[in-house]
């Protein structure tokens, strides 16, 4: 069984006007999955499903074996933690420390847990320096950190991203980018919302949403080909892939430019 | 007339010349009419701080910003209206959700104008038109705005702005959160209202992709201090861009890359990937 298993989920809101419909979706254990579509394509909402921050209208959602619902949301929370698209949404503390003690004090760890967890894990983020500030004083690229070292104090398994560089300048987004991917390295499993093929290329696998339904999946190889339907769900490929997409509608796409578009598009 | 700063500082009080969002010495100046230009530099380089202090929302803490032949100058004047130098210069703000608040997107868009002590009818019909410049339907103005997608917030408080019928519109990352699709209409929004009112329009952008694809002129800042100022096509040929922590374009770096590796004579200087296409197709045909 995989660690998420997700099956013929719906929501709405209105029952005329469903944001998600019929999606089936498995996840393994340490995999990276990117969630791509347009605004309103129904991510964010899918997200909120799987961290139980919303009920579904129909369908079932099981987080290693446990079946999500209101009595076992509290116990799913401790193994998927959700870093949101704007950074100041997400503070509840004074201070760092204050904050990343929040969550487990929710789950009632230990004193001495908790004050090991902090130390460990604002290290791993490098925000020890910042540990006594207020999170207000942030940049957007810190504040994003201390909110990863929080979910990983509470030792979960999953972390979805929402969108979580999109707010960032073009430095602190591959900051991010660099502990995202040293998360996936050390085993745990990353479902990533983002409008950024650059950012979904680093994932295992790619799902697109369309209108609330699972319009695509599949390896970025394979999606990455499927130019027509990348855009039909109002995504773009990378530029060196739109450029090789222009040059084969007018015949002028020798084989070598295009292995070498290919190939730059798809170096990690 | 326009914009003009002079030795302009800030200096958020209590907090040193370097730091997070200061502004150092800029001297600049903007034209009221026809400008389109993109202001971009890293996290905290001053931008906003830059961007409110175009429309006397915040005041120097040194310098003069004279704008439409108003000075505003650490010094407030008691006689000087600063408010109506807000209608002449429009600030729209990164996030859309924190202007608005009202029940519907009309009384939204007509908050502004009213504001201004223009008549609810003369409103009325200013927020038609702002709601259609922006590309949305009539049907909108009865909507409630927090019910609308991230895009259509972003075209609402735009609409509530344009309302006010500024000469120059100054524009917070506004398209920070879209997805491509969302940014490109944007974009061309703009494009089309300047082409259409020949107002100034300024946008804070972390995406070089599109400075290099719309812009006429780029300002950088970097640490408070202006360091460029100048065409798009000057400042990705500019040594000291990483030094800034700018990016290059994607079309710049995608033909840059075949230049280099597949031993192709490019002109690597191409802002569209339609251009960028063509000048390879060229380079393919030369013998």
């Amino acid at each position: 069984m995989s660690y998420i298993d997700i099956q013929n989920l719906s929501f709405s809101y209105q029952p005329k006007r469903p944001i998600l419909k019929h999606i089936d979706l498995a996840v393994e254990k340490g995999e990276w999955i990117a969630i791509l579509g347009h605004n309103g394509s129904g991510k964010s909402t899918l997200a909120k499903l799987i961290v139980g921050l919303l009920e579904p209208s129909s369908g079932t959602i099981v987080v290693d074996g446990t079946a999500l619902n209101p009595d076992s949301a509290y116990e799913i929370r401790k193994k998927i933690g959700i870093v949101f698209q704007n950074p100041d949404n997400q503070f509840v503390g004074v201070t760092v420390r204050d904050d990343m003690a929040f969550g487990m004090e929710n789950l009632q760890f230990s004193k001495s847990k908790m004050m090991n967890n902090i130390a460990f894990f604002a290290d791993k983020v490098g925000m020890t320096a910042y540990l006594d500030k207020e999170p207000s004083g942030l940049s957007g690229g810190q504040k994003q950190r201390v909110a990863i070292a929080g979910i990983l104090a509470m030792e979960t398994e999953v972390i979805i991203f929402d969108e979580a560089t999109s707010m960032l300048d073009p430095t602190a987004r591959r900051e991010l980018m660099d502990y995202i991917r040293g998360l996936h390295r050390e085993g745990l499993t990353i479902l990533m919302i983002t409008h950024d093929i650059e950012e979904a290329l680093w994932a295992d696998r790619m799902i697109v949403l369309q209108n609330g339904e699972l319009f695509r999946q599949g390896t970025r190889e394979a999606m990455l080909a499927d130019s027509a339907a990348f855009a039909e769900a109002g995504l773009e490929l990378p530029v060196a892939l739109q450029i090789a997409e222009t040059l084969r509608k007018s015949g002028a796409l020798t084989p070598e430019l295009e292995a070498h578009l290919w190939e730059s598009s798809l170096r990690r | 007339m326009g914009i003009q700063f002079t030795k302009v500082n800030y200096r958020y009080p209590g907090w040193g010349r370097e730091t997070y969002g200061a502004i150092a010495d800029v001297t600049l100046s903007i034209s009221a009419k026809d400008e389109f230009i993109a202001l971009v530099g890293h996290t905290g380089s001053g931008k906003s701080t830059l961007a409110q202090h175009m429309n006397a929302l915040m005041f120097p803490t040194s310098g003069t910003v004279e704008i439409f032949g108003i000075p505003v100058t650490a010094k407030r004047n008691k006689k000087t209206d600063y408010n109506s130098l807000r209608k002449r210069v429009g600030l729209v703000f990164q996030f859309p959700e924190y202007q608005l608040f009202e029940e519907t997107v009309e009384k939204d868009i007509m908050f502004g104008p009213r504001n201004f002590r223009i008549t609810e009818e003369d409103a009325r019909e200013m927020a038609k038109n702002a709601l259609k410049m922006v590309g949305l339907s009539e049907n909108y103005l009865r909507r409630n705005p927090f019910n609308l997608s991230g895009g259509e917030k972003k075209r609402v408080s735009i609409a509530g702005i344009l309302a006010m019928n500024p000469d120059v519109l100054v524009l917070d990352e506004p398209t920070s959160g879209l997805d491509p699709r969302g940014k490109h209409t944007l974009m061309e929004l703009f494009r089309s209202i300047r082409e259409e009112t020949g107002k100034t329009i300024i946008f804070i952008t972390h995406d070089m992709d599109l400075v290099y694809r719309y812009a006429d002129r780029v300002l950088v800042l970097e640490a408070g201090s202006l360091v460029f100022d100048g065409t798009p096509d000057k400042l990705f040929r500019d040594p000291d861009l990483e030094r800034w922590h700018l990016d290059y374009p994607a079309t710049l770096s995608v033909l840059d890359n075949v230049k280099k590796s597949l031993g192709w004579d490019l002109d690597i200087y191409q802002n569209t990937v339609g251009k960028a296409a063509d000048e390879l197709k060229r380079a393919v045909r030369r013998p």
